[in-house]
Formats: structure tokens, C-alpha cells, sequence
């Protein structure tokens, strides 16, 4: 019983950093139409900002969020503005290279700057836990980034429903034409959702460092797993990502206890599979016709 | 002029020890296995210095592999084909020298490896590929002799990368654990690169094992203690074998390293010649201590060059040097013999260390021992 509380504990708290880095790559796909592969990559800048700003400053990383988040929301429009706005209307294949060609000049030019040593931040919180009971501990800097992670989801959740920009960045996501006719700025809207994707993935970036490596290449395992979190959910969808990345988190934590950790990859894509296959547009995507 | 040009031709090709050795190093200089690749770049940076002052006239031809098998392999063609080396040191991770030894054969090019485990690399009776590195199946009997030195485990858990080097370690720590009569509870092959290990861990302390047995590579070596630390798993003994658990970098994390006990092929308080002052070179000029790959490394580089030169460059005559060559370095008696089904193997001696007081001291074999062991693990703070 203790093993089994201990892995879901850990699953649904590693679920939400995922969930975060889902929720930005769905939001820029939600408003643009476009599949950013750079996403991983992205996370890996905020999560080398988050070590210089320790390093250098001596700012938790914790508390970095509130100078990493913006950072990045203006590294994202800077993104968007000069690149991604040019190929919108290109076919799907030239935004795939484009993304694909930011991503690994962002890593290259990272390990031009710090080498490919991997960082490893250490905090005095770094491996310590809250001991709940029955065998069962919490690792602290989980549950802070689990907390932050919820708090970030709310705010957005609030700006996208609530306030008049939200409301037009899913006027856009919904129709593109259409809120350009209603008198939306859609380049804007673009720009406010490549920033607010690529802070989030930051700021996921930030959150996971004090309990993970840094390195150069460490993007393209959390692109990968972002992709599988925001088809999972359905395209487009930010609570579809935020289910979609607790529930990878579950099963990867269980099926490490249930069947063997070697195999947990073969869980989580044969789920993924299984989820396309009967509900083809994701668990909270509706189908566009 | 021309007369000159003749006789200053005649005499460069009457003494071959006057031509540059061209030798090839296949290497991880980029890539996420370039934290260890970096020293054995350093480690054949400082033998290249030492042949140069010892008169061998070297010219290294490096090539990248970025840990990949593929580009591993089309590396060596280009060496064997295009470069013409007389021999190839290197490459660095078990996988790719596997996938490069069957082409040395092919090519007949003398090649040495310094620190790849995977036991099968000298197998498979290739004529042409010697290793410096004791095997994988040394790195768990030293370790698990050591344990059943120091204490009385009955059971043991086995957390490791599914690599070729994390699972032919593995296997072989299996068999052998098999005849000392210890029982095997947890077996857990991970992904590399994966953010959680919680739950695996948790499993394994719910098994209550008296070792645990881990093979990763750095990062995750701190992860995994790290993460063996909040679920509080708590045997008699980690044992961590080679790579990840001796570097630096873990060294480092005090708060998870302390008392982890772990093998190596070389440490610098070893009195094996050369080696405390290739310690303090090293330390000098690249500013970190060196692990053991770059003193393997360092030891290959001169061992090959000084063959190719005697040899005068031929890749036959550098094979027979190898094969019947003996050596005395940083890396103690050296001597590539066929014995237990290995071909050109260096039967090297490993050493067992403890993180005693955030660095690493030699506890076993009692020859080399600076410090006494540390058993049962302490208990998590």
C-alpha cells in the first residue's frame, strides 16, 4: 500500500510540471496552428536562466519564476515576431523545419556558451521531503513546483476566460478569420500566445531544476513528452493538457512499480496509442471539421 | 637542390622514427556523454605532450562521435580508409566500441580502448582490438566481494540504465551474486534521461534488499541518490558501479554521496608509477581532477604510440608490439592476454572507494587502501 500511495504521489506531482509544459505547446498550437518543436528547447533556456540567476545572483529558483516568466514571455514574442509570424500561412512542413531549426540553434548555441557538462543545481531543500505517514514521504521541491504549477494553471485559466485579452486570444484559437473580421489584432494575439507558451514552458523548466540535470540536449525528452501530453488531451486544449500531463505522470509512476521501470516508455505510447485510436481527437478535443 | 631533396627523401624513408605516427582517436567530445569524454581528451592531450618530449613524433587525427554507434563507426572507416592511422584509441562508450571493434578486424587496424565494460567487446576473439579497462564483470565481483567482506548481505537490488553498459554490468553481477548465495529482490532496468525514479525506488525499499546495486552514468547517479534519499531507502551499502558514481560532480553533492561505496580503475593515490604526478598534471592544467577514463586514455595514447613507432608504422607489426608488448605506467603492469574467453585483454586491477568526507578513498584491496571502509551505510539525515 505504501509503495502504491508513494508512486501515485509522486506520479500526480511530476504530472504537473508536465501539465505546465503541455499547456504552453497547446496554446501556441491552439492560436497558431503551428506545431512548435521547439518547445523542449525552450524549456531548456528557461532552466539555464534559472541556473545563472542561482549561480550568479543567488536567486532561488523558486522565486526566479518572477524574473524567468517574463524574460521569457518576451523571448517567445521576440520568437514569434521575427520568425514564426513569416511562415503562418506556409505549409505545415516549412513551420515543422522552421521550429525544428530554432530548437537546435537555441541548444547549439547554449553549449557554445556552457559545454556540455551537465549542471546540477543544489539547494539546501534539494532532496529533503515532508514524511506523511505509513512509509510514505512527499519530496519538498515537488510540492512547491506542484503548488506553483496549480496557481500558474488558475491565473491562466483566469486570464483566458476573464479579461478581454484572454477572451481574444481564444476568439482566435477559435477562428482565426473571423476574429480578424470582429476587430481582434490577431498578429498580437499571436504574439501575447507564443509569449505566454514559452514562459510557461520556462517557467516548467525553472520549476523542475532544483530536482533535475541541466543540459544542452535536455529539450528534445520534453518535447517529445509535451507533444504526447497535448495530443493526449486533444489539440488545442488547456485542460485537456493539464489532464493529459497528470495522467502521464500516473502512468509512467505506476507502471515503473507494476510492470518494470525498462517499460514505462511502452506504457505511456501504448496508452497514447489506445486514446487516438478510440477517441482520435484527444481526451478533450473536439473534432474541427 | 634536387640531390639534396633526394637524400633528405632517402633519409625520411630509411627512418621511420623520424615520421609522424598517425594515430586515430575516436572519442564522445560532444553529446551527453561528453562530461567523461572531456577526459579522455585531456588524458591523450597530456600523453601527446609527454611522446613529444620523449622525441615520437604524433599526429593525432579526432574524430566526434557524439556517444553515437553510427557516427562511431563511420568515424573509423574514415580512419581506416581515408586517414591510412596506424592504430585508433578510443572510443569511449560501450556501444560504440562494440559496434567499431568488428570493423578495426575488417580493417586491420590495431585498436585500443580505454574505458568501454561491456564484457563481449573483447569476446569474440577480434584479433585486432585490445582493451586497457578492466571488464564489466570486474566491476561487480570487486564490488560484491567487497561487500561480502565488510558485512553479511543475504539480498541485493539491482537499479540500472538499459544500456549496453548498465546491462551487461548487471548481468554479470547477477551470475555472480548467484554463486556467493545472495538472493536477488529487485531487478529495474530505467530509461536514461527519465525525471522520476521515485517510484521505482519505492519499490525497491519495499523489497528491503541488504546492497543496492546501481550503474549509471553522472547525472542520473545523483538523481537516483537523491531520490534514494526522500523515500528513504536504507541498505547496508550502495554500491555504484564506476562512471557516474566516480565523479567529481557526485563526489560533490555531499549530502548523497557520503559513504557510497563504488570501483575504478584508477585513483591517484595508487603507487603505481607516474600516477600521483599525473594526478597533480592534470589537476594543474585542466583545472579538475581527473577521473579514471583519463588516466585509461592517457595510458592507451603512449602505449599505441610507442608500438606504431617501433613498429616504424605498419598496422601488422603495431599488432604483434601490442600483443606482445608489457607495459608500467599509470595504469600499473599492463599486458594484453587471452584468458576466461577475453581476447587482448588487460587483466587491470580494480580498486574499491568510499566517498569518505565528501572525497573518494580507496578501501579495498588492502594494498591500496588509504582509508577503512564505512559499513553498514550511515543512516539518512
Amino acid at each position: 500500500m505504501a509503495v502504491f500511495l508513494q508512486s501515485l504521489i509522486s506520479g500526480i506531482l511530476i504530472g504537473g510540471v508536465y501539465a505546465l509544459i503541455g499547456i504552453g505547446l497547446t496554446l501556441i498550437f491552439g492560436v497558431m496552428r503551428v506545431v512548435n518543436f521547439a518547445h523542449g528547447d525552450i524549456m531548456m533556456v528557461g532552466m539555464y536562466l534559472t541556473y545563472l540567476l542561482f549561480t550568479i545572483l543567488g536567486i532561488d529558483p523558486f522565486v526566479s519564476v518572477l524574473i524567468s516568466f517574463p524574460l521569457m514571455f518576451l523571448f517567445g514574442g521576440f520568437l514569434q515576431k521575427t520568425f514564426i509570424n513569416r511562415v503562418l500561412s506556409a505549409v505545415a512542413q516549412n513551420q515543422i523545419l522552421l521550429t525544428i531549426g530554432l530548437g537546435l540553434v537555441m541548444s547549439n548555441t547554449v553549449m557554445l556558451i556552457f559545454t556540455s557538462d551537465y549542471k546540477i543545481l543544489t539547494t539546501s531543500y534539494s532532496s529533503s521531503t515532508i514524511q506523511v505517514g505509513g512509509g510514505v514521504s512527499i519530496s519538498t521541491p515537488l510540492l512547491i513546483s506542484f503548488l506553483i504549477t496549480a496557481a500558474i494553471t488558475a491565473a491562466l485559466g483566469w486570464f483566458l476566460l476573464k479579461t478581454d485579452t484572454g477572451q481574444a486570444i481564444r476568439a482566435t484559437s477559435q477562428d482565426r478569420d473571423a476574429a480578424q473580421l470582429m476587430g481582434i489584432n490577431v498578429k498580437r494575439m499571436s504574439i501575447i500566445a507564443f509569449g505566454l507558451g514559452s514562459a510557461l514552458a520556462g517557467t516548467a523548466g525553472a520549476l523542475i531544476s532544483p530536482t533535475y540535470y541541466i543540459f544542452p540536449q535536455v529539450g528534445g525528452v520534453f518535447t517529445l513528452k509535451a507533444f504526447v501530453i497535448t495530443v493526449l488531451g486533444g489539440m488545442g486544449s488547456v485542460v485537456g493538457a493539464t489532464l493529459g500531463g497528470v495522467l502521464i505522470g500516473i502512468t509512467e509512476s505506476m507502471s515503473a512499480v507494476y510492470i518494470s521501470s525498462g517499460w514505462k516508455d511502452v506504457v505511456v505510447f501504448v496508452l497514447f496509442l489506445l486514446v487516438l485510436l478510440f477517441k482520435p481527437s484527444g481526451l478533450m478535443g473536439k473534432s474541427r471539421t | 637542390m634536387r640531390k639534396h631533396l633526394l637524400a633528405l627523401g632517402a633519409t625520411l624513408a630509411l627512418s621511420p622514427c623520424l615520421l609522424a605516427q598517425k594515430i586515430g582517436v575516436i572519442n564522445s567530445m560532444s553529446g551527453p556523454e561528453a562530461p567523461i569524454g572531456e577526459n579522455i581528451t585531456n588524458g591523450i592531450k597530456l600523453a601527446e605532450e609527454d611522446l613529444k618530449k620523449k622525441g615520437i613524433n604524433l599526429q593525432l587525427v579526432w574524430e566526434d562521435d557524439t556517444g553515437k554507434p553510427q557516427i562511431s563507426m563511420s568515424a573509423m572507416e574514415k580512419l581506416a580508409t581515408r586517414d591510412n592511422v596506424v592504430g585508433v584509441v578510443g572510443p569511449y562508450t560501450s556501444a560504440c566500441s562494440n559496434a567499431v571493434a568488428k570493423l578495426a578486424e575488417k580493417y586491420r587496424v590495431p585498436l585500443l580502448i580505454p574505458a568501454a565494460a561491456k564484457e563481449e567487446i573483447t569476446r569474440q576473439g577480434l584479433k585486432h582490438v585490445f582493451r586497457m579497462n578492466a571488464p564489466a564483470d570486474q566491476y561487480a565481483s570487486s564490488l560484491i566481494d567487497a561487500a561480502v567482506s565488510l558485512g553479511k548481505p543475504k539480498t541485493i537490488a539491482f537499479v540500472y540504465e538499459n544500456t549496453d553498459f548498465g546491462t551487461s554490468t548487471t548481468k554479470t553481477a547477477k551470475d555472480y551474486v548467484a554463486k556467493k548465495g545472495i538472493q536477488v529482490v529487485a531487478d529495474e532496468p530505467y530509461p536514461k534521461g527519465a525525471a522520476d525514479y521515485r517510484s521505482t525506488l519505492a519499490k525497491v525499499k519495499s523489497k528491503n534488499p541488504d546492497l543496492v546495486f546501481m550503474v549509471s552514468y553522472v547525472a542520473d547517479a545523483i538523481l537516483l541518490m537523491r531520490q534514494s534519499k526522500e523515500v528513504g531507502l536504507q541498505p547496508q551499502a550502495f554500491l555504484g558501479a564506476g562512471a557516474g558514481f566516480t565523479t567529481v560532480e557526485f563526489a560533490k553533492e555531499r549530502a548523497i554521496s557520503e559513504s557510497v561505496i563504488s570501483c575504478t580503475q584508477w585513483t591517484n593515490d595508487v603507487n603505481w608509477p607516474g600516477a600521483k604526478e599525473f594526478g597533480a598534471r592534470y589537476k594543474a592544467k585542466f583545472g579538475k581532477e581527473p577521473t579514471y577514463h583519463a588516466a585509461c586514455a592517457y595510458a592507451s595514447m603512449v602505449i599505441m604510440a610507442e608500438t606504431a613507432r617501433n613498429a616504424g608504422g605498419d598496422r601488422a607489426k603495431t599488432r604483434e608490439g601490442l600483443k606482445n608488448g608489457k607495459w608500467n605506467g599509470v595504469m600499473g603492469e599492463v599486458k594484453f592476454a587471452d584468458y576466461d574467453g577475453f581476447t587482448n585483454q588487460n587483466n587491470h586491477q580494480m580498486l574499491v572507494q568510499q566517498i569518505l568526507s565528501g572525497s573518494y578513498e580507496t578501501v579495498l584491496p588492502s594494498q591500496f587502501a588509504t582509508k577503512k571502509a564505512v559499513y553498514p551505510f550511515p543512516k539518512w539525515k
